[in-house]
């Protein structure tokens, strides 16, 4: 078992390497720089362009360098803890980030909570009674949530939220409160506008998940030791509890290698519409605007966690279930 | 003889008695009231200038009250810049009639057109309090603009003419001296820029930062905390006063900056050594505080119906308007319309740099570009993308510029696909294929890409009426969208052939504002980027213009940067709008497009027409914001 981790830790090694590499190729393939595209920005904008000032800039922000050397200070910087530069923000990335990074793991945990909340009962629910009304009626919701538009969605709802409960428009507080130390007010605004990006990202998740756990479960209520433990006369609840429902969540914890990403990103396009303190929007104008270091640093850091939420949840698999366990040694 | 002594005597005093009044009638602002009782801040005498300047309200307008935020959004972090344009306190500043006035200086004197002396007031203030004297001007000019590190290059190009450099003097603390061998016509204006020429900078401020004033060990660990490469990238991202993003830097403006980046909402503040005072001796601004909230660009008007916004214009488009109108009366906000001062809303450019030699050679063809835009029906765009709201054009100046002319606007621009016909027949463009497409010399089809960047559907819609009519002259439209950078850089390498974008970026002239931007000066230019490139790099890129039109343009316009007299300029001018008129090598579609500008029911003194353009009109800036004032009493 020792092994078995820590050759997936050397693993990771090469993994992120060969990642790193993708990410910084894909964010230069288009054509020009960040300051060729803040140059078009100000055109558009019918502002002057200082020539001589960008010169200035390309030189500070090591523009005017080969790819493979910008590629080998960012490397080398992030090995130190050191994530770049954002030129957009002039500022630090992590200093970027950092701000908006508590708003994100707030909405994300909320929302998380939210799915399983709602997923849970009903998944069950409608593996128990399978095909009956509540089954068919549940799931059409449930696809509804599925299928609807999330940026629609989000819309609608802000809408109705204005003219109804008179909530600001987007973002995840009253405008007063921005940028103020936290109090009781500001709390009670972050609940007021939390429950639409909860709900809306939510809707599409929930649907998946209840979809999932109802065919793991219905997997396992066919079994004969199902069938056996009812014939004992366990208690229904009992039975399902302790038996079908854990081998059914298998599933569940493997999610935790794309949970952890999802955590820290946040629904970037439902962000963006709701305009949300949140990453995602910043990673987004990043990678439009060609910031290379913050679209870099940020999409390197999301990387990371999947490789160790995929190795978190191969260990708790292993952990959680002897057949994962002992599967693999049988085939040494 | 005594009695005209007598007189001066009286004339002396009344004259000393009244500034005094002047001084004594001044009114401390509420905001700062606890401020100066704590002694944090000098009472209100001593934080405007000795010589204050009163503004004169415009007929409109109506002295105000104190108070009050003003909520704006914006679409991201660095457009907190506009509150540098819409704030527009510049050393000599456009008024709304387009009239260089002297404003943060206190006047200005220009001989033959190449001296300029500038008098700063006495007792005028930074906003952190410190003198702003002529100091802050030797400042730039000797360790900015002259510092081989700061400024590889040198200085600007405004400042340089010919290859010249000023001879700048300093003769006391409130006189600065710019004088050039032959006249320059670039300082004023870029001076009163909406993103101005700063030839002064907060010395007293930016000496830690500077290699001169700073000790090496300091300089070093500033560059090391701030991950620069070298104390001009620490110098650099302080001294950043259009950008308005560090709260330290001290300014001139109406509203200073008091939040750091990276904030969702950033607070900008009433300078309190602001230099202008009304009628009723209450210093501005009015309004005590900017609150800029930064939302998504799409959401802006949504939030702006909502009532979000105090004073909104950016980020909204005419679509929006409806919708405003019907949100209006519940959010307490009017809808008023403004006009752009764009040249043209929409203009096509023909790339007469484009690589295929076929196409180039029939689009430097005047007849050719006159063909293209006598297929256009642009009453129809007007009906079907603008409800007949704007002016079918070329693009040109408008009627409200002094050198306007209705020839110029209107040559070449009506509907007449017998006339295009008959142009295209003369080209030798008679063959058509089996589609009615036009044969060229070479036997390809007269096909026409048009780049767009992809910035907005009206201009794929306008696109598509034009392709409508230009099948009629035989000739086939491919629109192509792509994203602002790629769009550009196709135009440069040459292998755009036609590209969409907005017309004249200052259509509202007068003869003492540069003709530039109408002759090949600048690679920006999308119908010659190749000329425009070799003139801007001095002849070390870019191409030749080959045109003869287009030589006599960049003739004239040269001309016109040497010229003295008023009627010389006007006379240049003409001639350069004539030769557009006649060889139209951008063909404008409509202009006059109204911009919808929402305003607060409670804020007055914002004007119900207007400019909203960059230049010349700073969009609110020459409108001048801080008059405007919140009516509390109605509120």
């Amino acid at each position: 078992m020792l092994r078995y981790v820590l050759r997936r830790i050397l693993a990771m090694i090469p993994t992120l390497l060969v990642i790193s590499v993708l990410v910084f190729v894909i964010i230069q393939l288009p054509p020009g720089d960040y300051l060729e595209s803040h140059i078009a920005e100000l055109q558009s904008q019918g502002e002057a362009v200082d020539e001589q000032k960008i010169q200035f800039l390309r030189e500070q922000y090591g523009l005017d360098k080969p790819l493979y050397e910008q590629y080998w200070y960012w490397l080398i910087g992030m090995l130190q803890g050191d994530f770049g530069y954002s030129f957009e923000y002039d500022l630090p990335v992590t200093e970027v980030v950092g701000d908006r990074l508590f708003l994100t793991v707030l909405i994300s945990i909320v929302t998380i909570l939210f799915t399983w909340i709602i997923a849970f009962p009903i998944g069950i629910y409608s593996a128990t009674h399978q095909y009956s009304w509540g089954d068919y009626g549940l799931s059409t919701l449930g696809f509804l949530g599925l299928a609807t538009p999330n940026f629609l969605l989000a819309l609608v709802m802000l809408y109705l939220a204005n003219v109804y409960f008179g909530t600001s428009i987007g973002g995840l507080m009253d405008p007063e409160y921005i940028g103020q130390p936290w109090s009781m007010g500001k709390l009670v605004s972050i609940l007021e506008h939390l429950w639409i990006p909860v709900i809306v990202i939510g809707t599409s998740g929930t649907a998946g998940m209840i979809r999932r756990l109802r065919a793991n479960l219905l997997d396992e209520l066919q079994k004969q030791y199902v069938t056996t433990g009812r014939a004992k006369g366990l208690p229904p609840g009992k039975l399902l509890r302790k038996y079908p429902l854990r081998i059914a969540l298998n599933f569940f914890v493997a999610d935790v290698g794309s949970l952890l990403p999802t955590v820290i990103s946040g629904a970037e396009i439902v962000a963006v519409v709701m305009s949300l303190p949140t990453t995602g929007p910043i990673l987004l104008s990043a990678l439009q605007s060609q910031d290379m270091y913050l679209a870099g640093s940020f999409l390197m850091f999301l990387a990371m966690l999947t490789v160790f939420g995929v190795l978190i949840s191969d260990i708790a698999l292993a952990f959680l279930d002897p057949r994962i366990r002992l599967g693999g040694t049988a085939n040494k | 003889m005594k009695a005209t002594l007598a007189q001066l005597l009286m004339f002396l005093m009344l004259s000393a008695s009244s500034s005094v009044q002047a001084m004594d009638g001044l009114r401390e602002t509420p905001y700062l009231q606890e401020k100066v009782q704590a002694g944090e801040l000098p009472p209100i005498t001593q934080r405007v200038p000795d010589d204050l300047q009163v503004v004169q309200l415009r007929a409109d307008q109506s002295p105000g009250e104190h108070g009050g935020q003003l909520r704006l959004l914006m679409g991201k972090q660095k457009d907190i810049r506009q509150m540098v344009i819409y704030g527009y306190a510049r050393l000599i500043g456009y008024t709304a009639d387009l009239e260089l006035k002297p404003d943060l200086l206190k006047s200005i004197d220009v001989v033959d057109g190449r001296v300029f002396t500038l008098h700063l007031r006495k007792g005028h203030r930074w906003s952190d309090g410190h003198p702003f004297t002529s100091e802050d001007f030797r400042y730039y000019w000797e360790d900015i603009a002259n510092n081989p590190e700061l400024s590889k290059s040198g200085p600007p190009r405004e400042l340089v003419i010919d290859g010249q450099l000023p001879v700048v003097e300093f003769p006391d603390a409130h006189t600065v001296r710019y004088s050039w061998p032959s006249p320059n016509p670039y300082f004023l204006t870029a001076l009163a820029g909406a993103s101005p020429l700063y030839i002064y900078k907060p010395a007293h401020y930016l000496h830690q930062f500077h290699a001169r004033y700073q000790s090496a060990e300091v300089l070093e660990k500033m560059v090391k905390d701030e991950g620069k490469r070298n104390w001009m990238g620490v110098h650099v991202n302080r001294d950043r006063p259009y950008k308005a993003t560090n709260p330290d830097l001290p300014t001139l403006q109406p509203w200073m900056n008091v939040t750091s980046p990276p904030a969702e909402r950033f607070i900008f503040e009433r300078n309190p050594f602001y230099h202008r005072v009304d009628q009723n001796g209450r210093q501005l601004p009015y309004i005590d505080s900017v609150a800029i909230g930064i939302a998504s660009s799409g959401l802006v008007p949504a939030k702006t119906g909502a009532g979000e916004s105090d004073l909104q214009a950016r980020y909204l488009r005419m679509d929006n308007f409806t919708f405003l109108k019907t949100t209006a009366k519940r959010n307490d906000f009017g809808v008023r319309l403004w006009q752009t001062a764009k040249g043209a809303h929409l203009a096509l450019y023909p790339n007469l740099n484009t690589n295929d030699p076929v196409y180039r050679d029939l689009l430097r063809d005047v007849r050719f570009r006159r063909a293209l835009s006598l297929a256009i029906h642009r009453y129809e765009i007007n009906q079907v993308v603008y409800f007949r709201l704007v002016q079918e054009s070329n693009n040109t100046v408008l009627a409200e510029s002094p050198l306007y002319k209705p020839e110029y606007q209107s040559d070449w621009i009506q509907f007449d696909i017998k006339q295009a016909d008959r142009l295209l027949d003369e080209l030798g463009l008679r063959e058509r294929d089996d589609r009615g497409v036009r044969l060229m010399a070479d036997g390809r089809p007269l096909e026409i890409v048009v780049q767009t960047a992809g910035e907005s559907t009206e201009q794929t819609d306008v696109l598509e009426l034009i392709h409508d009519s230009w099948l009629q002259a035989g000739i086939k439209l491919y629109t192509i969208p792509s994203t602002r950078e790629v769009f550009r850089n196709r135009i440069f390498s040459g292998d755009a052939v036609m590209s969409i974008w907005t017309g004249l970026e200052n259509a509202i002239p007068t003869a003492e504002n540069s003709p530039m931007e109408l002759a090949p000066t600048s690679k920006y230019q999308y119908q010659w980027p190749q000329w425009g490139a070799f003139y801007e790099s001095g002849g070390t890129s870019g191409e030749e213009p080959e045109l003869p039109a287009a030589r006599q343009l960049l003739a004239l316009s040269n001309d016109w940067s040497h010229a003295v007299t008023h009627d010389e300029r006007v006379q240049i001018w003409h001639k350069i709008l004539e030769i557009n008129r006649d060889q139209m090598f951008t063909i404008g579609i409509v202009n006059h497009v109204p911009h919808p500008v929402v305003v607060s029911n409670f804020l007055q003194n914002v004007p119900d027409t207007g400019f909203y353009d960059i230049t010349p009109g700073a969009y609110f800036g020459i409108y001048e914001p801080d008059t405007f004032w919140f009516d509390e009493v109605r509120r």
